[in-house]
């Protein structure tokens, strides 16, 4: 999809136009396979928190207080990949 | 959809939009591929590609941005295979990673050179990932700034490769 097609669906509040465009992103073209791996990242980063282990709340509360609203979303984005390659279940050709 | 170029295979666009609705881009402006100078044996020849090869300790291209990355990696012409990977989500690496030259004939071209088949290489090849969603961005920043360092590297044959 191109640019314009996203930013025209901005404008319009077409957000299942949005959210199927990042499924395709997610699932690399497959629609039904980005959904998948949605879930999967969800579930992959609730597990390690089962058990309350220490995490650095210091570091989370600075990174959203300071950094943009851009940064933080690209961050979603990169931590979407980084728990679905955590879970060993790979789908994609090639590499992070 | 009308093809507007010669340089296009036939119903691409069509193929394209059944997987990315609303990813048409149109071409107008049509484009002949230079004629060379002087003899490939004389000339020295740059490798521009998408397939996100890089020198292993650079930045990793963005696979992860939704609208892609539009930066690109100088690669030296002299460089082993071993000293570059691979940063890439959408294409098959598994071959490339067993034999850079799959996706980046570095060690191909090397020899061309060596035995003269082509004049010589310059310093640097070109890379970049080819998964961008804003094409007029592509054009205007990527293409432009790859264009314009082919051009200081003395480049008088440009080889276009898509991953």
């Amino acid at each position: 999809m191109s640019l314009k097609y996203l930013k025209d669906a901005v404008a319009a509040g077409d957000t299942e136009k949005l959210i199927r465009y990042v499924r395709l992103h997610l699932g690399d073209g497959n629609e039904e396979a980005g959904r998948r791996e949605i879930d999967n990242a969800w579930v992959e980063a609730l597990k390690p928190l089962l058990d309350v282990p220490p995490t650095d709340r210091e570091f989370i509360h600075e990174t959203l207080s300071t950094k943009d609203h851009a940064t933080l979303a690209h961050l979603f984005f990169d931590l979407h990949f980084y728990l679905v390659k955590r879970s060993g279940e790979w789908i994609h050709d090639g590499n992070l | 959809m009308m093809e507007t170029s010669k340089q296009l295979h036939p119903g691409l666009w069509d193929t394209i939009n059944e997987r990315y609705p609303g990813s048409m881009i149109t071409k107008d402006d049509y484009v002949p591929l230079a004629k060379l100078g002087k003899p490939v044996a004389e000339s020295r020849l740059a490798f521009v590609s998408s397939a996100g090869v890089q020198p292993k300790g650079t930045l990793p291209f963005d696979v992860a941005h939704p609208v892609g990355d539009y930066n690109f990696r100088r690669v030296p012409s002299s460089s082993e295979p071993s000293e570059l990977e691979i940063h890439q989500l959408k294409y098959p690496t598994v071959g490339a990673n067993r034999d850079r030259n799959v996706i980046l004939p570095i060690e191909r071209l090397q020899e061309l050179a060596r035995e003269g088949v082509i004049g010589g290489l310059t310093p640097n090849f070109y890379s970049f990932i080819g998964y961008n969603m804003d094409p007029e961005r592509l054009e205007r920043t990527l293409a432009e700034e790859i264009a314009e360092a082919v051009a200081d590297d003395g480049t008088e044959i440009a080889l276009l490769a898509p991953a």
